[in-house]
């Protein structure tokens, strides 16, 4: 048999886990508050990962990020060079151009059509994972990854938390993270980090839904007493609603842009840091803003950014485009001038390299004719198993959509029916088919003033 | 392969010393330096043809991903065909083109522009088909001698090319499938989502 179609173990899914952690999963899993579990997940790494991990963490904590304004970083050339040696996708290239600004950019939808395209010739398949993005810029993507790239964000995560003094300092027997969603539907599990010792990782719903009782939630968190918790600005909207008297030392934001009167809030609320990190699935953590720099600092060392007009032309320093990066810490994704779709301008400080004015995805509830709030992200799940080339959804004042969508194959009525059983079949909803649209689209727009947080 | 062209050592050899022009980025869109177009009508007035403006227009192109390695082979090509003798003994204009055009696209598929300057092997094939496109045979070879040794050349290139490409499907195949994996979909925690 494939071990690749054997249903996973805990064995798989925890390959170092010990008593300590096994007694914390139980903990947090049959709680007697605990949120309905719908989902199960681990960290998958094994002892020789967990080594790899930390001496990455090491790397990138002691790594200055930055390159001279006139040039490329110094281990950009190597690394171009790999790629056109062992990545399907640039080899088809032909020869790599001498000069790095005349290497094609990629866009996401390269990375739709195929992305077995971009894992290098010398990845091992057998642990393959997948990340699925939310598809608030395009349709949704599968992304190939590896247990030890999950594990790794935490390493900008620790830098971005250090920038307000922060160290993390929760291990065994205490629970690390709580990951909140607040969605329709969300994959929600529990797990334990090996690189801090086995503390606790909850990935949670605040969505009704998912409770025994709506009081649960606040009980639940407040015994989990999380480190730190991480989420959506609308989720972290809902968390501030909830009576909970726990403390945080962080909340780390990301997925949607964060607006200032919503991260004071919950600065308020919290009494704790709000970090807002630009990260994609295509590359994990980006950038984490702070004002005192003026915008969003770069994270990773191995990443170059360049950015472009809508020709491809590099800008000089301070003037806004498409932010374009070349890097990253996923081996099963070496991008070469990925064109992100989001826009800032960057600009050189005197020790570190800052997104201006980042423009990334801003975050958008729906409410249905009873009321209800839905994320964005709800409406992307709803439709990721329709083949859309692009789409938009807007929501008038009154209520009314208006769905806007191309490549659905002559699905239409499907795709219809699909926005009709999240919305309910009240919801008045006109669509548009084949619909023509300009590259950067916003996907998700309303007219109602609660809609934007 | 009628008619005896120059010796191959003297191609093979102007391949190898082919100039850092010849070898730089094909202008495409507003990215690259050598306008591929301008050199082909260039080549072609020093070979004795004046042609008309439209039958240039394969050698400038918008695709970046799709042409340059092909108008990268266009070049190289044309450096070959600057060569005395060529000048001397004038081809075929119609020849000359498809030769620039269709069969630098043909070779596009299979190599990188490069490799036809550094590789000893794909240098040799690189001349072997210039002559045979053009009718000529290499000084002092027979037809059979000549056809003889492009095909080996040609078909042992062609079936590396294929099994390459069978290997790479085959790897992409089983990257599919492990992707839709139940295993890979339950993933690995991250400790934000992005």
């Amino acid at each position: 048999m494939n071990p690749l179609d054997a249903e996973m173990t805990d064995a798989a899914r925890y390959p170092t886990l010990t008593e300590h952690g096994r007694r914390l999963i139980d903990f947090m899993r049959e709680h007697p508050h605990a949120p309905i579990f719908r989902n199960e997940s681990g960290n998958r790494l094994t002892a020789a990962d967990v080594d790899r991990v930390r001496a990455f963490e090491r790397e990138v904590a002691t790594t200055d990020v930055g390159w001279n304004p006139a040039g490329v970083p110094e281990w950009l050339d190597a690394f171009v060079d790999r790629c056109f040696e062992t990545t399907p996708f640039y080899r088809r290239y032909g020869a790599r151009p001498r000069d790095f600004r005349e290497i094609p950019t990629v866009s996401r939808a390269d990375l739709g059509r195929d992305i077995a395209q971009f894992v290098p010739d010398d990845i091992a398949i057998d642990r393959l994972i997948n990340f699925q993005t939310s598809g608030t810029t395009g349709h949704p993507l599968l992304i190939a990854s590896l247990p030890i790239v999950a594990a790794s964000y935490l390493a900008f995560h620790k830098r971005a938390m250090r920038r307000v003094g922060i160290e993390l300092t929760y291990g065994r027997g205490q629970v690390g993270v709580v990951l909140v969603g607040f969605q329709k539907k969300c994959f929600t599990y529990v797990s334990v980090t090996p690189t801090l010792d086995e503390s606790g990782l909850a990935k949670i719903n605040l969505h009704l839904d998912d409770w025994r009782n709506p009081d649960d939630r606040s009980k639940y968190l407040d015994a989990l007493a999380p480190e730190v918790y991480s989420g959506d600005p609308l989720a972290f909207a809902e968390l501030a609603t909830l009576k909970t008297r726990w403390r945080p030392r962080a909340l780390l934001s990301t997925s949607m842009a964060l607006r200032p009167a919503l991260r004071q809030a919950l600065e308020e609320r919290f009494g704790c840091p709000v970090l807002d990190i630009y990260s994609l699935n295509e590359t994990g953590p980006v950038a984490v803003f702070d004002s005192r720099a003026g915008g969003h600092v770069l994270l990773q060392p191995r990443m170059f950014v360049e950015i472009l007009d809508r020709d491809g032309r590099v800008l000089p320093a301070g003037k806004r485009g498409e932010i374009t990066l070349t890097g990253g810490f996923n081996p099963c994704l070496p991008l070469l001038r990925y064109r992100t779709g989001d826009y800032a301008a960057l600009r050189h400080g005197a020790s570190e390299l800052v997104l201006v004015d980042l423009e990334g995805r801003p975050p958008v509830r729906f409410r249905t004719m009873l009321g209800e709030w839905l994320n964005n992200i709800d409406v992307t799940h709803a439709l990721k198993r329709f083949p859309l080339t692009q789409f938009t959804l807007h929501q008038a004042a009154r209520g009314d959509l208006v769905f806007r969508f191309s490549g659905s194959r002559g699905d239409d009525e499907a795709v219809r029916g699909a926005l009709l059983s999240l919305f309910g079949p009240a919801q008045p909803l006109a669509t548009e088919p084949d619909a023509r649209f300009d590259d950067k689209v916003v996907q998700y727009t309303s007219d109602i003033a609660e809609a934007m947080l | 392969m009628d008619r005896e062209g120059p010796i191959l050592e003297a191609l093979t050899r102007r391949l190898a010393e082919t100039p850092a022009e010849f070898l730089a980025e094909p202008r495409i869109g507003n990215v690259g330096r050598v306008h591929t177009d301008a050199v082909v009508g260039d080549l072609l007035r020093l070979l004795g043809h004046d042609v008309p403006v439209r039958d240039l227009a394969p050698f400038s192109a918008s695709d970046r991903r799709g042409d340059r390695n092909r108008l990268g082979i266009t070049l190289v090509l044309a450096w070959l065909l600057a060569d005395d003798w060529f000048v001397r003994n004038r081809s075929d204009v119609a020849a000359l083109l498809t030769l620039l055009g269709t069969t630098a696209g043909e070779l596009a598929e299979q190599t990188a522009a490069t490799k036809l300057v550094t590789d000893p092997d794909r240098r040799e094939e690189m001349a072997r088909i210039a002559l045979a496109r053009l009718g000529l045979r290499p000084a002092g070879e027979t037809i059979a001698q000549a056809q003889d040794r492009l095909t080996t050349l040609s078909s042992a290139e062609r079936q590396r090319v294929m099994r390459a490409a069978r290997v790479a499907e085959e790897r992409a195949r089983a990257i599919r499938e492990a992707l839709v994996r139940k295993a890979a979909h339950e993933s690995a925690d991250k400790y934000t989502r992005d």
